[in-house]
């Protein structure tokens, strides 16, 4: 009979990877995803002016040697003219003429306020202008503290703040680490909840098209109910598979790309910070699978108990309450992954998948919670698998009104 | 005939879907090698029946077996099942589609794929192999799903309103393909609310209405039987002689009117009363009785879903 679920497994998946919609959203997502992140970063450096040249007339004699690798990371090729008298208007004759990109003239009042006046045909973007000003701003700052006997660059610089914890207390909000805490919990619920509505709907799609009878006759309604959801799990799978791999991929050529472009961005320790550990992505896998089976099965039973798009669309709406309620949790499982609440709240089996893996992302959740939660999880798939399955068997070949509570509940004593 | 001479056989089977009884106290054999007809209205508990010798139900009381065992042994690989509900992959290229069906009736994907393009060939869809299925017409869909029904190259056929749906000449097709595998010797059971149909194909049929059966014999023997029943008349004149407490209904076949009588009744008293009457009478003749005519007899006209002819309406074409 193992026989019969292979080929359902294999025609399941077989179907939807060769289909058009999944390797254009496989390809897609990832690339439309690094593309937002990566695009604004490469506009905001480089824009379409980028390599513009600009004469600097320095009147204040110190600023120019201090200004010059600051424009050049802001994407100006820049050289100095000297102070003379009338160079001004000058150099205004030849940005007119189009000789030159522009200049920016500095002198006494610069070294005291930091005001400057540039001149150019386009209005640069209000980024460059922003690092312009600042650089201009703080190279004067500079030279008067240096003036004073002070060096101050590297408080300049930003400064630096070294932080000792006591205890591992989790991530906060501006950290990258609760970006890709926030983001991947996301992520999981979303895909655990697309592919689970994908067994709903190829089950649907079964008894609307009538084929269904035809199989059941030659396998158990379980049988048939377990290839379905073994061969969606395995699609998800596939897909991502190939994510992470075009994320390695990603992650290998993106970061050299963005400390060209933002080197200031990129220090060694953000991107080892921002990259998830090796354990969470296993981990991801692992809540996935589990939430995927939990609810693959409580959506193969909604589709077996509808007959149309419209009711499995209503009949839905209690199960995937089980899958929004820990969302709004999710913000406190990141940032106080030790709280009573969302602990109680991350070890009941159908909250797990979302709000264990909050947590754990969060940082510091104990190991035996984390097993505590999968052996949970792994008993109610089994619940989850015998429910689904007997309400699965019956609903399959009904045809009319879905079944009310107790309806259903005589369903699965009968099965 | 010992049990395995059945390819089908239920006992006392009986089906209740919470206060309704779908088929009640059912016995029923279909003997190896026949070719037999379930009929009934709509609504009487053929496809109930169907649908627990194919283990898709289980009877409440009462006990099926397929070969003389246990069923769900032999029910994948042995037996073929055109459901009444049926369907296809929509968006699954046809050929695969068949290969899939074959395979999990026990066909191997190499065997499957073999068989499959020889029945697409002789049913002329060999350009359709590729196409998905939502891409064929309705009938050309409808053949594709009788060859996933036949691919494991069954014992034992069970049809569920095969025809329905297809036109005359597809009907012939199918016709011809079902006679075929029953020239080869497997066992054919199939229902139908169609009599002219069971009338052509059966060798043997059983009558169910309101979840019971009300007749179940061999054709032949049941036509012999019931010879002395009907009376084909032609007339002219007035056809008020034709009524009287011997004739149980009145039909029509063929343009000539069917007289049933009821049980035990003379025709001669019939014939002496058209006789004196001012009618002409052209033909008195004790015929053969159709199927419809033997149910209607058995089972009443509700039975059939049959209003029969009204007597106004049919005597003036007589």
């Amino acid at each position: 009979m193992w026989h019969n679920v292979w080929a359902v497994i294999r025609r399941e998946y077989l179907q939807r990877v060769r289909s058009k919609w999944f390797i254009g959203v496989t390809i897609a997502a990832p690339i439309i995803m690094i593309a937002m992140i990566v695009v604004p970063i490469f506009l905001s450096a480089r824009g379409n002016e980028s390599d513009q040249d600009l004469l600097i007339v320095d009147g204040s004699d110190v600023l120019y040697e201090r200004l010059v690798s600051d424009f050049e990371a802001s994407g100006y090729s820049v050289a100095e003219e000297r102070w003379r008298v009338g160079v001004v208007t000058d150099l205004r004759q030849q940005l007119s003429d189009g000789d030159i990109g522009g200049f920016l003239v500095l002198d006494q009042l610069t070294l005291e306020t930091g005001e400057a006046i540039l001149y150019m045909n386009d209005r640069p973007s209000t980024v460059r202008r922003l690092a312009l000003r600042s650089a201009i701003a703080r190279a004067a700052l500079e030279y008067q503290l240096e003036v004073q006997g002070l060096d101050a660059s590297a408080m300049l610089a930003g400064g630096e703040l070294r932080i000792e914890m006591l205890t591992d207390e989790g991530a906060d909000k501006d950290d990258p680490q609760f970006f890709v805490a926030y983001m991947g919990t996301m992520f999981l619920y979303m895909v655990i909840l697309i592919y689970a509505v994908s067994v709903m709907r190829a089950t649907l799609e079964e008894k609307t098209s009538r084929i269904v009878e035809v199989i059941i006759s030659s396998m158990k309604p379980w049988h048939l109910m377990l290839g379905k959801i073994i061969g969606v799990g395995a699609v998800s799978l596939t897909q991502m598979v190939v994510w992470l791999c075009m994320g390695v991929l990603g992650v290998g050529a993106g970061v050299p790309m963005l400390i060209a472009a933002r080197p200031e961005l990129v220090s060694l320790e953000n991107v080892v910070q921002v990259l998830p550990g090796l354990v969470l992505v296993l981990l991801f896998v692992g809540f996935f699978l589990f939430g995927f089976f939990i609810y693959s099965g409580l959506y193969a039973a909604v589709g077996a108990m509808c007959s149309t798009d419209e009711e499995a669309q209503q009949a839905q709406a209690p199960v995937m309450m089980f899958l929004i309620v820990p969302i709004l949790f999710v913000m406190q499982a990141i940032q106080d992954p030790l709280a009573p609440l969302v602990t109680g709240l991350s070890l009941f089996p159908l909250f797990s998948p979302v709000l264990m893996w909050a947590r754990v992302a969060g940082g510091g959740v104990p190991g035996w919670q984390v097993g505590l939660s999968f052996l949970l999880m792994g008993a109610t798939v089994l619940g989850v698998a015998w429910l689904a399955g007997r309400i699965y068997k019956v609903g399959i070949l009904m045809a009319g009104k879905r079944p009310s509570l107790p309806e259903l509940w005589r369903w699965v004593k009968e099965a | 005939m010992t049990d395995s001479g059945f390819a089908v056989r239920l006992e006392g089977v009986t089906k209740r879907f919470g206060k309704h009884t779908a088929v009640s106290d059912f016995d029923f054999e279909v003997p190896r090698g026949m070719i037999c007809g379930l009929l009934g209205p709509n609504g009487s508990g053929k496809t109930t029946s169907i649908r627990m010798i194919m283990g898709i139900l289980h009877p409440d009381e009462g006990r099926v077996s397929l070969f003389g065992s246990d069923p769900d042994v032999t029910r994948r690989t042995k037996v073929g099942y055109l459901p009444e509900e049926r369907g296809l992959y929509k968006k699954m290229k046809v050929l695969e589609l068949l290969v899939f069906l074959a395979e999990i009736r026990g066909v191997g994907r190499a065997e499957g794929r073999k068989r499959a393009s020889d029945w697409l060939e002789r049913l002329g869809l060999t350009a359709w192999a590729d196409k998905r299925a939502e891409d064929l017409s309705k009938g050309m869909q409808q053949k594709v799903q009788f060859i996933g029904t036949v691919l494991h190259e069954p014992e034992l056929l069970i049809l569920d309103e095969p025809f329905s749906g297809l036109d005359p000449i597809n009907q012939d097709v199918l016709e011809g393909i079902v006679r075929d595998y029953h020239a080869k010797g497997t066992t054919i059971l199939f229902s139908t609310h169609l009599m002219h149909q069971a009338e052509r194909l059966c060798e043997r049929v059983c009558l169910i209405s309101n979840s019971k059966k009300v007749l179940d014999a061999d054709l032949k023997q049941l036509k012999a039987a019931e010879r002395k029943g009907v009376i084909a008349v032609e007339f002219e004149g007035p056809d008020t002689w034709i009524q009287g407490p011997e004739v149980d209904h009145v039909g029509e076949v063929n343009g000539t009117l069917h007289l049933m009588l009821r049980e035990g009744a003379d025709h001669q008293a019939i014939l002496a009363r058209g006789v004196q009457s001012e009618a002409r009478i052209l033909r008195f003749d004790l015929v053969e009785p159709t199927l419809h005519e033997i149910f209607v007899r058995h089972a009443g006209h509700d039975a059939v879903g049959d209003a029969g002819v009204p007597l106004a309406a049919s005597a003036g074409r007589s």
